[in-house]
């Protein structure tokens, strides 16, 4: 479904991320983990058209989307829920999930937030509310049902368990296996590497900007040296 | 007290018109970070425009408006020629440039239609007074007072009601994760101008009703003022924007009645005073805006 | 040293002088070949060409957008005729002028003077509030209130009858309003000295620091700049050059009315220097001689003497300031550092006189000075960003002998603990004690100044300054903060560095890796008791990291600094730390070697989340 071959992108003369390739199938749980600085969210911004690549392609089910800008990426299906959840929080809860369908018809926009309402019903009693108001995990509901208004078929997240309680957490984590058997394909940004590796179907790691590991789920869960390759300790002495 | 009553719907009177120009200068802002000090030559377009409808045969009833849309369109027009072409360009650049486009605005007015200025009509009964209550009010402060609520109310309702002012309030808070949700930057930023124009243009029209007259330099000190209460209010604030507009005309109409008449002259001066004041003790101006920086 | 001196100060002063003697030429070249309209063209040319090295002296160094010159122009001009008109010509014109000034008679020269020092009190009042409102409002706010000022000087201009007689008539040396200026000895003169003063101040301390902080205010901050400072002496040096060449020009016209210091005179100033290139001093020259042939030919186009029917739609009035507008416009969108950047002739002089230098770099070992062991203690400080509570109870212990790491998962509050230490954040408890000295809420320069000096995640360098002068000027800054602080020299950190080679390079084009040393040898250059480094080695691969475990041992060591160091990469942080903090949602969760935390499962599953799989 969705396909990233040899992609790169700069800041200035830095390349965030270099030449790298992962893959996406329909009905899948990705997971793309890493640490801090290793390029996960200009991967995730420049799949979803936020930042354009200097180098590279970008296939979304069989469509050169590399060049595509985010309203084009969000009506071919591809949304985004971005780290640290950007929810404006100015504006209410119902004015949020209003600006996350602004790419669907206006006559539309009231039955897809009484889905997402459905999915979360902690938003329901607060569509009102400014969204500054919300905490944690209401906000990371938020950002979630907002991106689903623009009804995606591959929903891309970047660090959803981002500053919440373990509890908390729990609730997204099984979130994404709701999701998945939703029939949503799903690529997942995340810190708790543990967690998200067993809610997953594959799993890719990446660190200063390139993808250095990759692999089933359940092989990368056993691997001994996986803290060791998440954070680049090597086994031979400085 | 009456003479006090007086003063303040004047000042009003004064502070709508301000208001309105500070709030258009506050949209931009907001969604550009650009302080557009082209935004005079909205008016000086308009009085441009209401000279030649005037000569053509209209009158107040249908200049009015005609003002109000042809001050939106250019704003538009403005954005498109000019601005367009520094988007997130650093504020140095933008506010050059900005400079720039007033000037050549103005420049083209004294090229192609005249260095002059032109007077034409300005309706009479609209500075009649009524007494009201032992109070003289000035026809002309009132309806001034009306329209600027009324402007604002629908500007509010705008913002709060329809698809488009949810998404400028959505692209002044975070312009990237507004875009991220499917917003188009070419779009809103047009639409922002364009809101900011028509602002202008209903304050045009009460500047003009007062000054009657249009030449190169119309825009120049409504301008001044408007960016002048954007400050005060706290730059990036629209409720800021229009407090500091409101301030402002007070401020002038209290300072104008209260000064001595030799130092009449300086009221100007005594009121940028007051505004560096203001800055001095709170530097934020009066309301701020939540605005976080990455380090 | 002889050579700083060389290339601060001869060097600039041998170039001036060549580009004065150039533009006196072609002066008076220019003279002797036209008519005689272009005796008053040079003249003016020359005395706009004072008033933009003004110009230049505040928005080249400070990078900040001042609208407002031409209020000080107009202030000193008025100040000027008021002084400087006899007696007998001020009773006619302003007989009722306060403070008994109808009565002054000073010589032009007194009333220049006294003028342009006018002129700099209003500017300290100005930069006063200049100083408050940027901090908060930033360039914007500057803009806006020297716009403001500008036009509240004309309102007054127009307004104070008594003083200016108005609008309409102005005030005039003769009645017939001739030209009172005999010859231009006195504008030379002024020239001469506005642009060796303009060209110098780019290298003293306070231009230097000046231009640090327009590269990046923050940065500057963190290097014990006080940007607000240099600032003002920038601004009050400017407007003492704007202020004689306002007072010559109202001298050679003979008369003062508030047009002369309005929009148009803003306008033709600020074009001349954009075209020619802010940051530099002979731009500002060429700005001058570029936009006045240009009006020329555009005035002359328009005029009477042009009948071109087929372009008269464009050859009207008007074009003048069309081709003005248009020129700044053009050069804002396509050409932002204008014709010349900020290149200066002495530049160029400078390339072809280098000589490789005679290889006298100093071994590399630790510079003298007194250092005794010191100690940051930074206990159970508390960050709370609206309701969200970034740091509960974090702290943390590091002597000046060693080197001590900062590590968590996204999110923990590593980089706002950096930033309350360094006071770019406040805190709601706890405080940091230097050497016992507390640092709780001081601002970020004077956190430098005491000796703790920080790197950035995102890099954070002065990108149009020169690799040798971004070190040199660090070192400037701290400067007489140090009290017994040791600082190495600019040839030893760059030896050092690896960056020997690439000292004539701006900053804004090395590539990362040489960034980043660049980052390194500027702090220690600012001779810290402790270096805070925010992931230095983001964005490097293995080989990469390793080589910076030996840099920063080498500069900490050279200047005998502490290390804090916040990073990701366990290979790099077990090679270069003594001791480890584990920070995760905000409370420290571990401290040990690294080789304890990296067994550690509490560390282990704050990193990976989860229940922990097996042991290593």
């Amino acid at each position: 479904m969705l396909e990233v071959e040899s992609l790169t992108t700069c800041y200035g003369a830095i390349a965030a991320i270099r030449k790298v390739g992962l893959t996406v199938r329909a009905g899948e749980v990705v997971c793309l983990i890493g640490p801090n600085g290793a390029g996960k969210t200009t991967l995730l911004s420049t799949i979803a058209g936020l930042l354009s690549p200097t180098g590279g392609k970008i296939w979304l089910n069989g469509d050169d989307v590399t060049d595509w800008a985010p309203d084009r990426m969000l009506r071919s299906g591809l949304a985004l829920v971005p780290e640290h959840r950007r929810i404006f929080a100015d504006l209410t809860v119902h004015e949020n999930l209003m600006v996350g369908g602004v790419t669907k018809a206006s006559t539309k926009r009231a039955g897809l937030q009484d889905q997402v309402i459905e999915l979360f019903p902690a938003l329901g009693s607060k569509l009102g509310t400014s969204a500054g108001y919300l905490s944690g995990g209401e906000a990371q509901q938020l950002a979630i049902g907002r991106a689903m208004m623009a009804e995606p078929e591959i929903l891309l997240m970047d660090e959803p368990t981002l500053g919440l309680a373990p509890l908390l957490a729990d609730v997204v984590f099984n979130l994404i296996g709701t999701l998945r058997d939703a029939g949503l394909t799903l690529l997942v940004v995340e810190q708790n590497a543990q967690r998200i590796l067993e809610v997953a179907d594959r799993g890719y790691v990446m660190r200063s900007g390139e993808i250095v590991l990759d692999g089933l789920a359940p092989d990368l869960l056993a691997r001994q040296d996986l803290f060791d390759a998440y954070l680049g300790r090597s086994t031979d002495p400085v | 007290m009456t003479e006090l009553l007086q003063q303040v719907v004047d000042g009003l009177g004064r502070g709508g018109i301000y208001a309105l120009i500070a709030l258009g200068i506050a949209v931009i802002f907001g969604v550009m970070h650009l302080v557009n000090f082209a935004h005079g030559e909205l008016i000086t377009v308009s009085a441009y425009a209401a000279y030649g409808l005037f000569a053509a045969g209209w009158d107040w009833w249908l200049v009015a408006p005609a003002v109000v849309v042809i001050a939106g369109v250019t704003s538009v027009v403005i954005e498109f020629v000019a601005f367009r072409w520094v988007r997130g360009a650093p504020d140095f650049t933008m506010l050059m440039t900005s400079f720039g486009v007033h000037f050549l605005v103005q420049a083209g007015f004294v090229m192609y239609v005249s260095a002059n200025f032109r007077q034409f009509p300005r309706p009479g009964w609209i500075f009649e007074t009524w007494k009201v209550g032992g109070v003289s009010l000035e026809v002309y402060d009132l309806l001034v007072i009306l329209f600027t609520l009324l402007t604002l109310g629908a500007t509010y309702w705008v913002l709060q009601n329809t698809m488009f002012g949810t998404s400028l309030r959505a692209a002044a808070e975070d312009f990237d994760a507004a875009r991220l949700m499917g917003i188009r930057s070419d779009r809103i930023i047009r639409g922002a101008f364009a809101l900011s124009g028509l602002l202008a243009g209903v304050a045009a029209v009460f500047w003009l009703m007062r000054s009657g007259q249009a030449g190169p330099t119309a825009g120049l000190s409504p301008m001044l003022k408007g960016v002048l209460a954007a400050l005060i209010g706290g730059l990036g604030s629209l409720p800021g924007a229009v407090l500091g507009g409101v301030v402002l005309g007070l401020a002038e109409v209290l300072l104008i009645s209260h000064l001595p008449a030799g130092l009449v002259g300086l009221t100007d001066g005594i009121v940028f005073l007051l505004i560096a004041l203001l800055f001095v003790f709170r530097p934020q101006g009066l309301i701020t805006v939540r605005r976080a920086e990455r380090v | 040293m002889r050579i700083g001196v060389a290339r601060r100060v001869v060097l600039p002063v041998a170039g001036s002088l060549t580009t004065y003697l150039l533009l006196l030429v072609g002066g008076v070249a220019y003279t002797a070949i036209g008519n005689s309209s272009s005796d008053g063209l040079v003249t003016q040319m020359l005395i706009n060409a004072i008033v933009v090295l003004g110009i230049q002296i505040y928005i080249g160094n400070t990078g900040v957008l001042s609208f407002g010159h031409m209020g000080f122009g107009a202030i000193a001009g008025y100040a000027f005729a008021v002084c400087a008109i006899s007696p007998d010509r001020k009773a006619i014109q302003i007989p009722d002028a306060p403070f008994g000034l109808t009565e002054v008679d000073l010589t032009p020269l007194q009333s220049s003077l006294i003028a342009a020092l006018i002129a700099v009190v209003v500017a300290v009042v100005i930069g006063l509030g200049l100083a408050r409102s940027g901090a908060r409002s930033g360039a914007v706010a500057a803009t806006v209130i020297t716009l403001a000022l500008l036009f509240v000087v004309h309102e007054v201009a127009k307004n104070w009858i008594d003083l200016t007689r108005g609008g309409k008539t102005g005030l005039s040396f003769s009645p017939l309003g001739k030209v009172t200026l005999q010859g231009r000895g006195w504008i030379y003169l002024a020239l001469l000295l506005a642009l060796l003063a303009a060209r110098l101040f780019k290298e003293t301390r306070f231009g230097r620091l000046a231009q640090a902080a327009r590269e990046d205010d923050l940065a500057a901050r963190s290097m014990g700049i006080h940007p607000a400072v240099q600032q003002m002496i920038a601004l009050l040096l400017s407007v003492f050059v704007v202020s004689i060449g306002a007072t010559l020009r109202v001298f050679e016209l003979g008369s003062i009315n508030p047009r002369l210091f309005f929009f148009k005179y803003t306008l033709l100033t600020l074009t001349m220097l954009i075209v020619g290139g802010r940051n530099s001093v002979a731009g500002s020259l060429v700005g001058v001689v570029v936009i006045s042939a240009g009006s020329e030919i555009t005035r002359y186009l328009a005029g009477p003497s042009v009948d071109l029917p087929a372009l008269d739609w464009i050859l009207r009035n008007g074009l003048t300031d069309v081709f003005l507008g248009g020129s700044m416009l053009g050069f804002m969108i396509f050409r932002p550092a204008g014709l010349l950047g900020d290149w200066e002739l002495d530049h160029w002089l400078a390339g072809r006189l280098a000589k490789t230098p005679a290889s006298q770099l100093p071994a590399s070992h630790p510079v003298d000075g007194h250092r005794s062991k010191g100690e940051l203690h930074v206990t159970g400080v508390v960050v709370d960003f609206g309701g969200f509570r970034a740091l509960d109870g974090a702290g943390l212990t590091a002597a000046t002998d060693e080197v001590v790491g900062l590590i968590g998962p996204n999110g923990a509050g590593k980089t706002t603990l950096l930033n309350v230490i360094t006071g770019l954040v406040p805190a709601s408890g706890g405080s940091v004690l230097l050497d016992g000295d507390a640092l709780d809420g001081r601002p970020s320069y004077l956190v430098a100044r005491a000796g703790i000096v920080r790197t950035f995640q995102n890099l954070r360098l002065f990108p149009a300054l020169s690799v040798e002068e971004n070190i040199a000027v660090a070192r400037l800054a701290v400067a007489g903060h140090l009290a017994d602080r040791p600082q190495p020299d600019v040839e030893l950190l760059l030896r050092v560095s690896g960056l020997g080679e690439l000292r004539h390079r701006r900053a804004g084009e090395l590539d990362y890796g040489n960034a980043r040393r660049l980052e390194l040898a500027r702090a220690a250059a600012a001779a810290p008791r402790f270096l805070l480094l925010d992931e230095p080695t983001s964005g490097m691969g293995d080989r990469e990291s390793a080589e910076m475990v030996h840099r920063i041992r080498e500069l900490a060591e050279l200047v005998r600094a502490g290390v804090v160091v916040v990073d990701h990469d366990l290979n790099f942080i077990t090679g270069i730390c003594d001791r480890v903090y584990v920070l995760d949602q905000g409370k420290v969760i571990a401290v040990g070697t690294p080789d304890e935390i990296s067994e550690d499962p509490v560390v282990q599953a704050a990193y990976l989340g989860g229940p922990v799989n097996h042991s290593n």
